[in-house]
Formats: structure tokens, C-alpha cells, sequence
């Protein structure tokens, strides 16, 4: 099967049970790697942002100390979320992420539509990282702040799951599988109101920015973040050989996440950036045979290479090719 | 009157010294025995070009009426020419002939092929070059940049700076702000000035597929060659990728599909031109352009085999494809500006390590036992890099044999005895590679 293919194949699957999974009796558990909304009724699982949140404000905020129990139920989540990522690392977000699902499909739609797309260049990309930063703080400093509400406790008891409130996830997701009582603007306090404003002018922004930019929200999440911290320790990694590069720049222009590090690395091997999805397009659309492998466990399970790259292009004019390769010479070089 | 008749002579003889050049070169080429029929293809266009004079029959054989625009350096993407509705012909040039005139007007030190192609324009008569009124020039060696300005006040030339930086941001970022200026300027010329002449992401489409097309082809080319016992010559094949310049794409495409199967036939009869102990010689350094077959024909005659070369006229011509874009021009266009810049080795670049890894590479592919380094008089930034390349093979154990020259004649005898001796010294290294494999104990 195509490439190609598959991951739509996987990743539509993957969405249908992560967000509907409730109608066959599935829960999975709350520490998903992925963007498996809370807010959505029906999901079989909880996106690990939404624990992480949860226990700081609750578990810091037990007056009378240390809740031991509730730290080992932390604990035993945080173990199996680890283990989870190491099995197929950032692949999470490339190929299982309902938001980066639906994403592909905002970008689908612009591709048919024959809309341009969008680069933003690298300075503005090293300036976006401090994004998911920013995102990160929300999600782990504002717990505690509503767990020891020191000061405006009224502002703080009303930010439980901060950044929940500004997630474009929450907005979204629920409204796809059919809870519209989620994008509406929440007039309970001024600080609901502020937050549903930021996180809905957020959501319409990923929707517009998904059309013509691939992945738009991707490399402002927070999760995705933590994600690319076990990287090292991952079982999935992507492997580029050097001496079969041309530098050709290609898998830097498929690269949904604007990877230039790739096609612009000499003499390292291991070349699955923090910002890599494992999506493997590069892999996919790598004109050299054997220049980029995806490895698992040490084991190549794809590789590049030029016939396929040909074929991709719809050009190997099948007869000629078929009369080679039957003498054994059509072989990739 | 009189002047008319004495230029009119002058040009005449001009041709003819170069129809008899070419048909020599082609004569020596068409005796090899055995050859694939295939290969008449690419012989017929070059005659067409330089000897009957007749280019438009094999790069515009549907004789409709497209404008014809040159470019120099293997940096124009000529799919915006053809998407564009127009013809493509590359004109760097490697006919001695030629380069003698281009002296009276740039300096003598320069390298030849820009000398020649000067020479072409001067002294009109070619109609390949005659019936270009376009140029299009990429900055690339200082000679090219200088060539761009004289030709200047004979042609109308488009200029085209290619960033010498390659890996930075800001490169990438002039190299193809240049690109959508070139292409509405190729349109506006191919659409005889109407307004509404835009390319299409349809037509830059088919354009970008019909070069990938040739550029498989290119490759299961590349692929035959370095099989152990060879089935073509290496002046052969050099002469099929430089007429790439002087015809049509998908033609060259079809033809060349044709001579794979041949060839491929060949290698399952074991029908090889030359032994397996031919020393394997790869050509690296400044390109061979036909009709200069002076350096190839050399080496094959003194028995070796050229299995390939990092030529940009050759086997780097059109080895690197554009990237399976989206169906957006701006897809399309990025692909492009990636293609023609950055996988690009010529040593106009800096750093240019690319060139050391891709040597390395094909030296490896291809089996080659020995690197012949070309240097045309007055190209020096091929001569710069001399030294890394050598560096890099020694470490493989490859001996290099440096060959400055140009395109007279005059050196050949000379040329001839170096390149015995290192094709000897070749040939002893691989019998006792071979005799030191065969005495190896059984473990």
C-alpha cells in the first residue's frame, strides 16, 4: 500500500475511534498523547494535557498535604503515558492525532482548491517556538496558581484547565462529533468570557491557517512539546545516511512541519528533530535510494527510493521499465 | 557589396570547417561496431545541428511556430521555457573552431567553452544559435558573468543571479524572487507581448513531468552503466546527454527508452564492449561538451572505459529531479528554485562540499578505478577544488590524473601519452587487486 494512503487510512481510523469510541464501550484511559479532546462526550480516551492540569491544582491544593494516593494514581498515568510515547514517539501527532486529522483535511481541501501555501521563514519560525512555550507555562504555572490562590482568588477559581480554555482542541473537537454547546462564548465570569474569546479567536484561526499552511497549530502545541522530549529514548526514529544525500532540498519542501535541518544535516545519523511527526513524507519523496529510513528498534521498516520517487511522479513509462526489470537490470541505483 | 560577399565567405567557411569537425567525430562514433541502433537518434540531432544546420527538426520537430530562447549553465530551469510555450536550447558550446573567434573579443585566458560560445555569436551562421534573440545567463564563474555582458551587444540578455551561498536563508530567497521574475519575462517574450500569457500550474506541471520522464530514463541510463561488464561506451553515452541540449524533451525521453532496452538486451546476451579488467575511468572536473570528444575518445582508445562523470553538461545534466509537487504554482515554483540550486555542484558555489560527497558517491556506484580530472585552460574554480577532490580519493585509494586542456587539437599526442600511462598503471593495480583476491586463504 501507498504510503500515503495508509496514514490517511491510519489516521482516519484513529480518529473515528479516539472520538467516537464511547458508542462501543472503549475508554482508554486519561493519558493519551494525543489530542483526544475531554470535552468531546463521546472520545475513548483523555488527552495527558488535561491530567497534567488537573493533578497540579488538585493535588498541590489538598490542604493537610501530601495526597498519596492521588500521587500514585499521577504516577502510574505518567508511566503509561511515557511508555506510550517511547513506543512510537512524535508518530502520536503524525499519524493518530484527531486535531492534526482534521488538520490534513483543512489542507486536503486547499490543495483541491488550488490555494497557495504558506513558508513562513526560518527567523519567523525560531520566534514561533517561544509559542508552545507559552502554552507550556499556562498549562503548568496556572494550576498552581488556582491550586494556592493567593491573590484575585476570584480570577483563579476560574481558571481551572487554563489551557484547556485556550486549546483550539476544545472548540473543534466537540463540534465534530456533534457537541456545538462548546463553541459558544461563556459569559459565566469575565475571565470565562476572556478565555472562550482567546481560545474560540485561536480555533478560527488554526481552521484559516490549516488551509493553506500544513499542520498550522502543530508547532504551537504544548503537548506536542512534551512529546519531543523522549525523542532520544523513542523506538521510532528517522535515519539518514549521508553519503547517498544530494542535499536536493525536496524532503525540506514536503515537510508539513519545515524541517531544513533534514536535507541540511552532515554526519549525524539519527535525524529525527524535535519537531519531527514521523510522518515519513520526506521518506516518501526522497529521490535517493536509501538516503532517509524510518528505523524501529534498529530495524528499517521503509526506506527512500528513486523508483518509487519516479513513480510517484507518474513517470516510469511502464513497458520500458517492465523489459529492464525483467533482465534484472531496472534495479534503483 | 564586396563586404557582404567576404562576410558571406567568412561564415561559409566557418560552417564548413565545423560540419567537418562534427562529422569526423560522428563518423568515429557511428563505426563502433555493434553499437545499439538506438544511439543514431542522438548522433542524427547533433548532425542536424552542426552539420546540416538544421536545429528546429529535432527541437521543435512539430514545426510550429515557438520562439526559441538560449540559455547557458545547467541553473535556468527550462521547464518555465517550455511551460511557457517556448523552445529551450543550451547553448555552451565546445567546438574549437568557434572558440579561436571568441579570442578577438574576450581574453585568451578565458576558458574555452565561454570562448566559444562568444565565438558562435559573433560570427553568425549557426542557426542554433542564430535563431535564439533571447539569452538567458546565470552568474555562476566569473567568465559567464563577463560573457553575459558581451554577448550583451548582440543578443538580448537576461541575467540571472545565482546566490554563490547556497545553504543560507537569504539564497533561497533571491534565487526564487528571480524565478518569478525570469518566468513572466519568458512569458511575456513567448506570448509575443498579448497580455494575458501566465503559465498556468497545468502547463508547469506537465512541463516539470516531462523532464521527469527524461530524467528516469537518465537514471536507468546511469544504472546500465555501472554494471560490472559494460555495454556502452562512455563517448557514446556523453554524446546522448549532451544532445539533450538540441532536442526536444519528450523525444530525447523516448529515444532514450529505446537505447535502455537495447542496452539492457545486451547485458543479458553478456554482450560487452570491453573486458572486465578495463580500467573504469571516471571524469571529473570541467565539462566535455560535444564536439569536443578529445579527452573521452582518449581515454577509451588507450583502452580504458569512462563509466561516468559529474559533467553539468552530462550525467549532473539531469540527474536530480523537482520534488513531487502540489498542484500550486507556488508549490511548483519552490520545487523548482530547490532543484536548480541546491543540489547543484558546480564549483561556482561555496562551500561546496556537495561536489566531495557526490564524487565520492559516484566513484563508489560506479566502480570506477581511476579519476581523470578535467580542467579547461582558464576554468579555475574546477582547478580550486583539485586539491579536496584529491584528498577525498586518495583516502579511497583512487589515483587522479589532473588534464588541463582546451579544445585545439594540438595536444592530443601529448595528452595521449599521460593518459596510457595512467590507464596502464590502472590496468597493473587491477590485475593485482584481482591476483591478491584469488590467493586469499578459504576461511
Amino acid at each position: 500500500m501507498n504510503l500515503s494512503r495508509l496514514r490517511w487510512t491510519v489516521s482516519s481510523v484513529a480518529f473515528a475511534v479516539l472520538l467516537f469510541g464511547a458508542y462501543l464501550g472503549l475508554y482508554f484511559g486519561d493519558f493519551l498523547p494525543t489530542f483526544s479532546c475531554r470535552y468531546a462526550d463521546t472520545r475513548s480516551g483523555t488527552c495527558f494535557m488535561m491530567t497534567i492540569q488537573r493533578t497540579i491544582q488538585m493535588l498541590l491544593g489538598t490542604i493537610g498535604g501530601f495526597a498519596r494516593k492521588d500521587m500514585m494514581i499521577f504516577l502510574k498515568q505518567l508511566l503509561y503515558f511515557s511508555l506510550l510515547v517511547m513506543l512510537i514517539g512524535r508518530a502520536w501527532c503524525g499519524w493518530i492525532c484527531p486535531l492534526g486529522f482534521f488538520q490534513d483535511v483543512l489542507y486536503w481541501i486547499g490543495r483541491k482548491l488550488r490555494i497557495g501555501y504558506v513558508r513562513f521563514s526560518k527567523t519567523i519560525r525560531n520566534r514561533l517556538v517561544w509559542i508552545k512555550w507559552g502554552f507550556m507555562f499556562v498549562a503548568l504555572l496556572i494550576p498552581l496558581w488556582v491550586a494556592f490562590p493567593v491573590f484575585f482568588p476570584h480570577v483563579a477559581l476560574n481558571l481551572r484547565m487554563p489551557f484547556c480554555q485556550l486549546c483550539p482542541g476544545k472548540y473543534i473537537l466537540p463540534l465534530l462529533v456533534g457537541n456545538p454547546d462548546r463553541i459558544a462564548v461563556n459569559y459565566e465570569s469575565t475571565t470565562h468570557l476572556v478565555m472562550s474569546l482567546l481560545g474560540l479567536s485561536f480555533s478560527v484561526l488554526v481552521v484559516l491557517g490549516a488551509v493553506i499552511k500544513n499542520r498550522f497549530w502543530c508547532r504551537f502545541c504544548p503537548l506536542g512539546l512534551i512529546l519531543s522530549w523522549f525523542r532520544k529514548i523513542s523506538f521510532f526514529k528517522l535515519m539518514k545516511d549521508d553519503e547517498k544525500c544530494t542535499r536536493c532540498e525536496i524532503c525540506y519542501n514536503i515537510c508539513p512541519m519545515d524541517i531544513h535541518e533534514v536535507f541540511e544535516s552532515r554526519g549525524r545519523k539519527d535525524v529525527t528533530f524535535p519537531e519531527c511527526h514521523l510522518c515519513l513524507k520526506c521518506i516518501q519523496n526522497c529521490p535517493e535510494t536509501d538516503a532517509l529510513k524510518a528505523v524501529y528498534l534498529g530495524m528499517p521498516i521503509y526506506r527512500s527510493s528513486s523508483k518509487r520517487f519516479f513513480k510517484n511522479s507518474g513517470t516510469s513509462t511502464a513497458g520500458d521499465f517492465r523489459a529492464l526489470k525483467k533482465i534484472g537490470i531496472g534495479h534503483e541505483h | 557589396m564586396n563586404q557582404t560577399n567576404i562576410a558571406d565567405k567568412q561564415k561559409n567557411r566557418f560552417l564548413k570547417s565545423i560540419a567537418r569537425r562534427t562529422t569526423i567525430e560522428l563518423e568515429k562514433l557511428r563505426q563502433i561496431p555493434e553499437s545499439p541502433p538506438a544511439l543514431n537518434y542522438f548522433y542524427d540531432a547533433m548532425e542536424s545541428v552542426f552539420v546540416r544546420n538544421e536545429p528546429e527538426r529535432f527541437l521543435n520537430p512539430d514545426s510550429t511556430k515557438k520562439k526559441m530562447i538560449g540559455v547557458y549553465c545547467m541553473m535556468v530551469p527550462e521547464e518555465l521555457i517550455d511551460a511557457a510555450g517556448a523552445v529551450s536550447v543550451r547553448l555552451c558550446a565546445g567546438c574549437f573552431e568557434s572558440s579561436q573567434i571568441g579570442e578577438d573579443r574576450i581574453p585568451k585566458d578565458v576558458c574555452p567553452l565561454v570562448k566559444s560560445a562568444m565565438g558562435f555569436t559573433i560570427q553568425k551562421g549557426l542557426a542554433a544559435v542564430d535563431l535564439c534573440d533571447v539569452v538567458i545567463i546565470p552568474t555562476t564563474c566569473d567568465a559567464k558573468r563577463k560573457l553575459g555582458e558581451e554577448l550583451s551587444a548582440f543578443k538580448n540578455v537576461w541575467m540571472i543571479e545565482v546566490p554563490h551561498i547556497k545553504d543560507a536563508e537569504f539564497s533561497r530567497r533571491i534565487w526564487i524572487d528571480q524565478l518569478y521574475g525570469l518566468k513572466s519575462k519568458i512569458e511575456k517574450y513567448a506570448g509575443n507581448g498579448r497580455a494575458k500569457t501566465k503559465t498556468s500550474s497545468r502547463y508547469l506541471g506537465a512541463a516539470i513531468k516531462k523532464t521527469a520522464v527524461a530524467q528516469w530514463e537518465l537514471r536507468q541510463l546511469l544504472s546500465i552503466r555501472q554494471s560490472k561488464s559494460p555495454v556502452i561506451w562512455g563517448r557514446q553515452a556523453v554524446v546522448v546527454e549532451n544532445a539533450y541540449a538540441y532536442t526536444r524533451t519528450e523525444d530525447w525521453a523516448e529515444n532514450l527508452a529505446q537505447l535502455n532496452i537495447q542496452l539492457a538486451e545486451k547485458v543479458k546476451n553478456n554482450n560487452a564492449v570491453c573486458s572486465e579488467n578495463c580500467p573504469r575511468i571516471f571524469i571529473a572536473g570541467s565539462p566535455v561538451i560535444f564536439p569536443n570528444t578529445k579527452i573521452q575518445s582518449l581515454v577509451e582508445e588507450m583502452g580504458g572505459i569512462l563509466v561516468a562523470d559529474e559533467s553539468c553538461a552530462g550525467d549532473r545534466y539531469l540527474y536530480d529531479p523537482i520534488g513531487n509537487p502540489e498542484n500550486s504554482l507556488a508549490g511548483q515554483m519552490t520545487g523548482i528554485a530547490s532543484r536548480y540550486l541546491a543540489p547543484c555542484i558546480c564549483p561556482a558555489f561555496t562551500p561546496n562540499d556537495d561536489r566531495l560527497f557526490m564524487i565520492k558517491r559516484m566513484v563508489a556506484d560506479f566502480a570506477a578505478d581511476g579519476v581523470l580530472y578535467h580542467v579547461l585552460k582558464g576554468c579555475v574554480i574546477y582547478d580550486f577544488e583539485l586539491h579536496r577532490v584529491e584528498k577525498i580519493l586518495n583516502r579511497a585509494k583512487i589515483p587522479v590524473l589532473r588534464i588541463e586542456t582546451d579544445y585545439n587539437p594540438e595536444d592530443v599526442e601529448q595528452l595521449r601519452t599521460r593518459i596510457e600511462a595512467f590507464i596502464e598503471m590502472l590496468k597493473s593495480q587491477k590485475k593485482k587487486k584481482r591476483s591478491d583476491s584469488l590467493c586469499q586463504p578459504i576461511s
